[in-house]
């Protein structure tokens, strides 16, 4: 009698194994997704050959047989061209492990096709997740690490006699494990013959893995392989849009609003946010044939040298709060900032150049990954201290005359600078008021004149297109706004320039972070107080904050940003995936460890704690004198609590009966008990009367009719026991 | 199969049956698995097919079978003239009572020994297989019964093929198994030499069950309980031989069935009210062997039998027994 373990058929495993080796192709292909890499035919491919023949075994025996002499020569031949042409090897070794993959899934594999299948795969993977350190790697890399364990399993399990058998197919002939497929049989196939106690332990097993890994992954200290390396650039770009460094007003186009995320922000000490965080970016000066940039005169002047390194320093005091910010990539390289600050730490070394005239912090490119910096002491304030400006502005006002600063220079013509200055006059700015007031004018002038709208429109025809819409009664947006306010400020003889960056942002109320997206880009202008010797902010864009909100700040203002919509809570995975991997130094993972051990040791000293105080209590009543009063009612204790696990066992056993009894499944879940059991006692079965006896009972648990059986449990019972007692003695009599 | 055997029933099978293979071991010496297959024939109600070469005790089981269940045994030598009224029997016209009168033929038993089958005329032989299917004789529109319990020994010799019509697969069919007797053990051998028996007719067995004993065994064993699995694993097997490239074609449904009940009658022989795989993978040889003929034919006849032995044990070790 052939008794094999598992029930399987070898046809059947065949199958399994066939549809596990498809399921890692595509695990592997769809990582290559993330990758910035050109493989979009070769992962076409791929994904068709895998899902095509993974689910149509028999097709592979259609492709006819030059296909397969061809095949590989093909291969070598695309991969040596890919090198030569492009000649970057890992795009080109990616391409080919595609195209090998995608062969591979058009073949009957043989148990040395799928072992290469996980290599290949694994590459992919791990190439993949190396370079993107996205949270999908993760997913994919435990993903893959299943499916392939489970592959490996199943091509152990395999009758290696078959395997030699397939080995000798003749070309065009379906093995006979492939002609009649039925998924659906086959995975209630799997779910009847399964033991889902072992994969219960393999799958516990699996998970203790994970942990482990997890664990080891808190504890080792991180470094930065892809930017050692020229790996930088494979990672995948995502073009975002919103955000501009030159504002051009010519031909003004919609702000596409984007509302992908661009930025988040942890706050240590949320009572330091501001009702409206204006997000600084970038500063831009000069004004020229309708665009505002950043002046070559300013670039050199206002920057510092380049610099590289972990920290920039600021002229502020340290306060002790800290701002985390996860910068996306392809937003600018141009860090977001509140104002001032300490010191800014990078989460490894960049090339940086820091304007503190400025308040501008610039990398020295587009980083194409996520990018986070810590900022410490950062000041909130609305307003900005250049004392270099002042002195400037104050020795040139007592000398009468010199050159003005890039701040005041505007080229009008004198046409446009008089339309302007109609403006002024309609505005009700006079000279003699504060800079402060005077702006604040300015800017109720153009919130009451124009209307705000993403789709602006500037009238056509000659002259300045600032001034073309800044007198027409035209909608417009941000830019418009503040450039427009700039050039009345400018003409009024106030240094003034427009400021680019986020506004506001959301309050993720699931990771308690902030969230700027791409929708927050704005643009605003920042006016000059010489008294003061400041930058005051001003955003003439109306709806820009009610005063009301004005004074409200950290709690209550988070409270109006808070956001707990299903996009917030996918973000927050991101977020809780940035903290997890970002580190500036070890404090946080040595925290994490700590966290994590200290949680162990309280829950092991409340245990502690609890058992001490049961034991106490018992002693304490055992101690107290006995009287017959007690002793009886101690008696009546025992008593009752063994008739209520009698009765409890009762219930128990007649719920099972019922269960194994009523439901065919339960009764096939007994029968295939049985027969487990049956499988280890069976060698035994001439040792003993006994044990011929729990045989034949076993016997008819599994193949006898129903009603005719035994008690199932007891039987069960005797085996297990004799099964322990007979391993002990002896190995099992060889028949 | 809902209704289960009584245990006591159970017993009382197990006691006729061990009554009844004491008996006939006493008198075949040496073949006890031949004698298990008989009676297991005997209770599945099946007909068997014995190919050896004569003298090897062929005679001497089916009439010890019969003395000892209290059957009529009858012996028909198969030749290539024999008629098929010879077999079943002929209606005569008696002068007494002027009208025709039905003359049983030696069909009109319990155990029939039909020696060497294949010397007969294909007519005759369907009449005798025709009996076989039905246990009935119909002559001149008249159905008449054999006897109950009806059971056919038919013998070939596999050597001998000159001038003989080999049964056709269909009829092949008909029988449930197929057992060769082959040459006992020196020391069985011996003690045959020293009996002083020479003929079958001295064999002096009495009785040990009834014949009403031996219908009631033939109802048990169609109630012995028959779990999925095992059906399943029948199928199997089943369905194995006919995808099977070595074979011409595969087991037809009569054959599945005859598997299952040959396992029923198994399990009821072996004391048991439910069917174990074991009853089915044991009985894969003697049920299946003589359905099955390769796609390239051996001219042996004994080559062709081993070949398709060796084929079906391969196909027994390739499908997975129900644990």
């Amino acid at each position: 009698m052939a008794k094999s373990w598992p029930q399987l058929e070898a046809d059947e495993l065949h199958q399994v194994r066939w549809l596990l080796g498809g399921a890692l192709t595509l695990i592997a292909v769809s990582s290559v997704f993330y990758l910035n890499i050109d493989a979009w035919i070769a992962m076409g491919l791929a994904t068709v050959s895998a899902i095509a023949f993974t689910l149509r075994p028999a097709w592979v025996a259609r492709i006819p047989t030059w296909v397969h002499a061809l095949a590989f020569p093909l291969i070598a031949a695309a991969c040596a061209a890919d090198l030569w042409i492009t000649g970057e090897p890992l795009s080109a070794l990616v391409r080919l492990n595609l195209l090998l993959l995608a062969y591979r899934s058009a073949v009957y594999r043989k148990r040395r096709d799928d072992l290469q299948g996980i290599v290949l795969g694994l590459f992919l993977v791990v190439v993949a997740g190396v370079l993107t350190v996205s949270i999908a790697f993760a997913l994919q890399i435990v993903a893959f690490t299943a499916v392939a364990l489970a592959l490996l399993l199943v091509i152990t399990l395999g009758d290696p006699a078959h395997a030699t058998a397939t080995a000798a197919l003749t070309p065009g002939e379906v093995p006979r494990w492939a002609r009649h497929v039925e998924w659906r049989k086959l995975l209630r196939r799997i779910r009847t013959t399964t033991d889902w106690r072992v994969v219960a332990a393999g799958g516990a097993l699996f998970g203790g893995l994970v942990v482990v890994s997890g664990v080891l992954f808190l504890a080792i200290p991180r470094f930065q392989l892809e930017n050692t390396f020229w790996l930088d650039r494979f990672a995948m770009k995502k073009a975002k849009t919103g955000f501009t460094e030159t504002i051009r007003f010519g031909d003004v186009t919609e702000i596409t609003t984007d509302n992908s995320v661009a930025v988040t922000v942890d706050v240590s000490d949320r009572e330091k946010v501001p009702a409206h965080p204006y997000w600084r970016m970038l500063v831009l000066d000069e004004y020229r044939d309708g665009t505002f940039r950043l002046s070559a005169l300013l670039r050199r002047d206002a920057f510092g040298g380049e610099r590289v390194g972990v920290t920039v320093r600021g002229q502020r005091a340290s306060s002790g709060d800290t701002w985390t910010f996860y910068l996306e990539p392809g937003i600018s390289r141009h860090l977001p900032l509140l104002g001032p600050f300490a010191q800014v730490q990078f989460q490894e070394a960049q090339n940086h150049r820091w304007a503190p005239g400025l308040g501008v912090l610039a990398l020295r490119d587009e980083p194409a990954r996520m990018t986070a910096y810590r900022v410490e002491g950062m000041s909130t304030d609305a307003e900005l201290p250049d004392r270099r400006l002042r002195t400037q502005l104050l020795e040139r006002a007592t000398r009468r005359g010199g050159q003005p600063s890039v701040w005041e220079t505007l080229e009008l013509s004198a046409n446009d600078r008089a339309l302007v200055r109609q403006a002024l006059v309609d505005a009700a700015v006079s000279d003699e008021a504060s800079p402060r007031e005077r702006a604040a004018r300015m800017g109720a002038w153009l919130q009451a004149r124009h209307e705000y709208s993403l789709n602006p429109a500037v009238p056509g025809g000659a002259g300045d297109p600032i001034v073309r819409w800044l007198v027409s009664r035209e909608a417009g947006h941000c830019e418009l706004f503040a450039g427009s306010m700039v050039v009345m400020a400018r003409v009024a003889g106030l240094p003034a320039r427009v400021v680019t960056g986020f506004r506001g942002g959301s309050w993720n109320g699931f990771s308690n972070n902030f969230t700027l997206r791409n929708a927050d880009a704005h643009a605003w202008c920042e006016i000059f107080d010489v008294e003061s010797g400041r930058w005051v902010r001003f955003d003439p864009t109306p709806g820009s904050g009610a005063a009301s909100e004005e004074n409200l700040s950290g709690e209550e203002s988070l409270s109006l940003r808070l956001d707990r919509s299903w996009s917030a809570r996918l973000d927050s995975l991101r977020v809780f995936w940035y903290r997890r991997i970002v580190n500036f130094d070890q404090r946080t993972q040595i925290e994490a460890l700590k966290t994590a051990k200290t949680w162990a040791e309280k829950t092991g000293a409340s245990l502690r704690e609890f058992f001490d105080e049961l034991s106490a209590t018992m002693r304490a009543l055992l101690l107290a004198p006995w009287s017959a009063e007690r002793i009886g009612r101690a008696g009546l204790f025992v008593v009752a609590v063994g008739a209520c696990g009698w009765a409890l066992r009762l219930g128990w056993r007649r719920w099972k009966d019922r269960l194994g009894r009523t439901s065919a499944k339960g009764e096939a879940r007994v029968r295939a008990e049985a027969g487990r059991w049956l499988a280890r006692v069976e060698p035994w079965c001439g040792s003993s009367r006994d044990a011929e006896r729990i045989v034949s009972d076993l016997q008819r648990i599994r193949f006898g009719a129903k009603a005719t059986w035994p008690d199932p449990t007891h039987t069960l019972r005797e085996a297990k026991q004799l099964w322990r007692r007979r391993r002990k003695l002896t190995a099992p009599p060889r028949s | 199969m809902s209704d289960f055997i009584p245990a006591g029933e159970v017993t009382d099978a197990k006691q006729a049956l061990v009554r009844l293979r004491a008996a006939m071991t006493q008198t075949i010496k040496g073949k006890d698995d031949v004698v298990e297959h008989v009676l297991i024939c005997l209770v599945a109600g099946g007909h068997v097919l014995i190919e050896d070469l004569p003298g090897l005790g062929k005679t001497t089981l089916a009439y010890t079978l019969a003395r000892a269940l209290d059957g009529r045994f009858s012996r028909i030598q198969f030749t290539s003239d024999l008629l098929p009224s010879d077999v079943t029997g002929v209606a005569i016209y008696d002068e007494a009572v002027k009208q025709f009168v039905f003359k049983p033929g030696p069909v009109f038993a319990n155990i029939v020994l039909a020696d060497e089958i294949n010397r007969a005329t294909p007519k005759t032989q369907s009449a005798l297989l025709e009996v076989m299917d039905r246990a009935r004789v119909t002559v001149d529109g008249e159905p008449h019964e054999v006897g109950t319990p009806f059971m056919v020994f038919a013998t070939q010799n596999p050597v001998d093929y000159e001038g003989t019509f080999p049964l056709p697969e269909s009829q092949m069919d008909r029988f449930l198994m197929r057992l060769q007797m082959g040459y006992p053990l020196p020391g069985d051998e011996l003690e045959i030499l020293r009996s002083t028996r020479t003929s079958y007719d001295a064999i002096a067995q009495e009785p040990v069950v009834s014949r009403g004993d031996v219908l009631h065994l033939q109802a048990l064993a169609g109630r012995v309980f028959v779990e999925e699995s095992v059906l399943d694993y029948v199928l199997r097997i089943v369905t194995a031989t006919r995808t099977e490239s070595e074979f011409r074609a595969g087991v037809s449904v009569r054959g599945g069935l005859a598997l299952r009940t040959a396992a029923q009658a198994r399990a009821l022989v072996k004391g048991r009210d439910f069917v174990l795989p074991e009853d089915v993978s044991e009985l894969v040889a003697p049920v299946l062997t003589h359905r099955l003929s390769l796609s390239r034919p051996s001219s042996d006849a004994l080559e062709e039998r081993r070949q398709v032995a060796s084929v079906l044990k391969h196909i027994l070790s390739s499908v997975a027994a129900p644990v």
